[in-house]
């Protein structure tokens, strides 16, 4: 028990230095990049006393430190700033986009451990076998090519072509049906490369699981080759994808930016994307926040469940965090 | 276990089914479930339009919008004294039933009764027209000044006489007022009730008295709006209005082969392929807007005018125009294009001759000159670069294409740093009236938005004199005046006036002004087939 909460606790220090260190990064790259905040936002007829107001409410005539400290400081009373330009609080507006970001995420990692871990598995046990050759230039086929480019060929055949599914946006709100629609498309332009690693992946450590020792025991055993697989060799074998799936769902909370646009979604990444266009400052730095927030969180807790899965690990990580 | 399907779902057999399979069929009907919803759902009757517009959403008050796609939608929220008839430049009357300009610095007006605000915001009364103007002008919002303030210069307040009358007084003559504000966006008309009740709030629920009103803004998503009950002019056609933030235009194009999209500017090289697309027509519409190459006057060699003539006679125009339009848009020669007031069509149109621009160079002493052409980052700029670069190669001039993204591109002109800048391509959205055009050429724009740091004295009075001439023949006079000083700098290749291609659904007719950057969705129709 107290080696878990040793091990907790200096999780937490360290989430608490990446966020720390990730938005000292961006306000330094933010103080670095050309690029006037004023020009972009207000348009050609602003007067040069407003757009040195609207400089001076963005805070950027303060030093970079004097920023960086106000916005930390804002954060510990919950605040993640003010678009300058709406009025709004930047937390309202990264909130507004938020669900559908993490409906997308999750349904894409989701489809993707769906399938890509069956068809891992299934490759492992009939390895060399028409199939397994089949599946992996299918998932290479699937990794290779960018998602935003199987997202214009799933509109044309299943919008256009088929008149199947529909093309834009979230859908109405209240509509489930309406918004289940318009999800399928996005997730699978999302899934399909992850399909492919995950396949591969699982492939990968299943054949190295199925060649360890306790593996040959359970045969010696007599135990039946669906439980040693599934049970037995499976749990073990997922480890390294559960570690990748918290990266996955990290790198797709801000980077499905480009599927996002094709399929006119809102989410985090196109919200990162125009903020980033426009040098909108304010929520620019409360969305990366966030984004770094979800993805060491997410990361947390991929650490916490494969120590959950796996006691060696586990035991291992607390005697690393006990002082030495 | 046992199911017959061949009931429900059009299976024909009796079968026996696994859970696997089980589980298999169901998600396959659930899918065919969805699907079949979608069909049905494109198939219903049409009550409503969805349009897309190419940026977000900023703000729809008035005085804070943040670009085109803000007034296309409040267009059909507020009322205007007066508005443009569908598609046309000419003026009617809106919420005013009289409209009089008793002298050049006074304009009276009297409101039509029974012009009610939404949720219950009560009927307009010329105090809301007072605060409606004077808003912009004369005062500031929360400490906020309108970045349209210039839409009203010469202003000096809105004298309310009774309930519905009132006199706009100016400081000085204003022959833009018209166009540029009274019946444009920054004419529109709030509630002064609704701006004190809502504050901030106001700009994604906005409350007017115009044909629509908004349910909804969502941030990336767009609005809605449906129709306003209470309006006292004639019922738009359609129920509700779907305005989509589609980014990409290959999205809305494929939204409107689909059937999910009514009505979309496009790109030329995404537009066209539209034209043999089933239930789609696509309209090409000369543009409002002008695109030039300017070159900055102040910068040596440039600061000699022989190098800028050079320059002018080293491009072909017509080449440009092929590379970036597809050879689509209409070229322009000088700054006014043909609809506006003041179109100077007898402007010279310079052809390409080599000879001559080596002379020029050879007599500045220019033999080889090293250069950059700084550009948005956007195909349509690029490939005119492109085409430019390799034309100024012949003569002798060495262009670097200097491709900058958005927010670094405006900044380049911007102040000291504006100095260093060479060559550059801009773009600038138009107005139906001479003086909006001419304003960024004049000497305090220096540092701001005239890059090439043109500053002459004589097109400077001209373009105060444009502003205050209410004749509008002398007023065209006065504006190709300025246009040929402009010409004789060499500071300027005009390239175009840009083309706007509408596309839309073949049973939806489309409202715009000239040049279809500004819409007109209350005036949007149906094609009764």
């Amino acid at each position: 028990m107290a080696e878990t909460v040793r091990y907790l606790a200096s999780r937490l220090v360290t989430t608490f230095i990446i966020v720390f260190g990730a938005m000292l990064l961006l306000f330094t790259l933010s103080a670095i990049v050309p690029g006037d905040p004023a020009s972009a936002l207000l348009g050609p007829q602003a007067t040069p006393e407003y757009r040195a107001r609207f400089i001076t409410e963005m805070g950027l005539d303060q030093p970079l430190l004097v920023r960086f400290w106000r916005f930390f400081s804002n954060l510990l009373s919950g605040n993640l700033g003010t678009d300058v330009l709406s009025g709004k609080p930047v937390a309202q507006i990264v909130g507004a986009v938020l669900p559908s970001t993490f409906i997308l995420t999750f349904s894409a990692i989701g489809l993707a451990v769906l399938i890509g871990v069956p068809l891992g598995c299934f490759a492992a046990i009939r390895r060399g076998s028409l199939f397994d050759h089949i599946l992996a230039f299918i998932s290479v086929a699937f990794i290779a090519i960018p998602n935003f480019v199987i997202a214009i060929f799933l509109l044309l055949i299943f919008s256009i072509w088929l008149n199947w599914l529909p093309v834009l946006g979230t859908g109405k709100s209240g509509d489930f049906l309406d918004q289940a629609q318009r999800l399928i498309l996005p997730t699978l332009a999302l899934a399909l490369g992850w399909i492919g690693f995950i396949a591969r992946l699982v492939r990968t450590s299943m054949l190295e699981v199925l060649g360890e020792n306790y593996i040959r025991t359970s045969r010696a055993y007599g135990l039946s080759e669906s439980l040693i697989t599934y049970k037995y060799a499976l749990k073990n074998a997922c480890i390294p994808t559960i570690a990748i799936l918290g990266m996955g769902i990290g790198r797709l909370l801000g980077g499905a930016v480009l599927v996002e646009i094709v399929f006119s979604r809102p989410g985090l990444g196109r919200l990162i994307f125009d903020a980033i266009s426009t040098r909108n400052y304010p929520v620019l730095q409360g969305a990366v926040f966030v984004v770094v927030l979800i993805f060491v969180i997410t990361n947390l807790v991929v650490d916490l469940s494969y120590s959950a899965i796996d006691p060696r690990i586990r035991r291992q990580a607390g005697r690393e965090a006990m002082p030495r | 276990m046992t199911i017959d399907f061949s009931r429900t779902a059009g299976f024909s057999r009796t079968a026996g089914f696994s859970r696997r399979e089980l589980l298999a069929g169901t998600s396959a009907l659930g899918l065919a479930g969805l699907v079949g919803a979608s069909q049905q759902a494109s198939a219903q009757a049409k009550t409503s339009l969805s349009v897309r517009i190419e940026r977000d959403l900023g703000s729809l008050d008035p005085a804070f919008r943040t670009g085109p796609q803000d007034a296309n939608v409040f267009r059909s929220v507020y009322q205007r004294l007066m508005s443009y008839k569908t598609g046309s430049a000419e003026i009617e009357l809106d919420a005013a039933s009289e409209v009089k300009q008793v002298s050049p610095t006074q304009i009276d007006f009297t409101l039509k009764p029974n012009q009610m605000f939404t949720d219950g915001f009560g009927e307009m009364t010329a105090e809301d027209v007072k605060f409606s103007f004077e808003r912009f002008f004369l005062k500031t919002v929360d400490g906020k000044e309108s970045p349209y303030k210039a839409d009203w210069a010469g202003l000096t307040g809105v004298e309310v006489t009774g309930k519905y009358t009132g006199k706009i007084m100016l400081s000085k003559p204003n022959a833009g007022l018209f166009a540029i504000a009274l019946v444009d966006g920054s004419g529109s008309i709030v509630s002064q009730k609704a701006i004190a009740a809502r504050g901030a709030e106001h700009s994604t629920r906005p409350v007017g008295s115009g044909p629509y009103q908004v349910v909804s803004v969502e941030k990336q998503r767009g609005a809605t709006l449906k129709r306003n009950p209470a309006y006292s002019g004639p019922a738009p056609a359609y129920e509700e209005i779907n305005v989509r933030f589609i980014q990409d235009p290959k999205t809305a194009e494929l939204a409107l082969r689909a059937g999910e999209l009514d009505f979309a500017v496009l790109p030329p090289a995404i537009a066209e392929p539209l034209k043999n697309a089933p239930g789609v027509s696509v309209e090409a519409h000369p543009g409002l807007a002008y695109l030039w190459l300017g070159i900055n006057m102040e910068k040596p060699p440039f600061n000699d005018i022989r190098v800028r003539q050079a320059i002018r006679l080293a491009l072909d125009v017509d080449q440009m125009l092929l590379a970036g339009f597809n050879g689509r848009a209409p070229r322009l020669n000088a700054l006014i294009p043909p609809p506006i007031n003041g179109h100077w069509a007898d402007a010279p149109v310079y052809k390409r001759n080599v000879a001559e621009a080596k002379a020029l160079l050879a007599a500045a002493g220019q033999t080889s000159i090293k250069t950059r052409i700084t550009v948005l980052n956007q195909p349509t700029f690029q490939s005119m670069a492109l085409v430019a670069q390799a034309m100024l190669k012949e003569v002798g001039i060495d262009a670097a294409v200097d491709v900058q993204e958005g927010g670094a591109f405006w900044k380049v002109g911007e102040g000291e740093a504006g100095k260093n800048v060479e060559m550059f391509m801009m773009r600038f959205n138009g107005k139906l009236d001479p003086s909006f055009l001419m304003q960024w050429f004049v000497k305090g724009q220096i540092g701001i938005y005239n890059w090439q740091r043109f500053d002459n004295p004589e097109y400077e009075k001209l373009a105060a004199d444009a502003i205050v001439e209410l004749d509008p023949v002398k007023r065209a006079a006065i504006a190709i005046k300025a246009q040929q000083v402009m010409d004789q700098s060499a500071a300027f290749v005009w390239l175009t006036n840009d083309v706007a291609f509408a596309a839309r659904r073949s049973n939806v007719k489309p409202a715009f002004l000239p040049g279809a950057i500004d819409w007109q969705l209350d005036r949007f129709s149906v094609v009764s087939s």
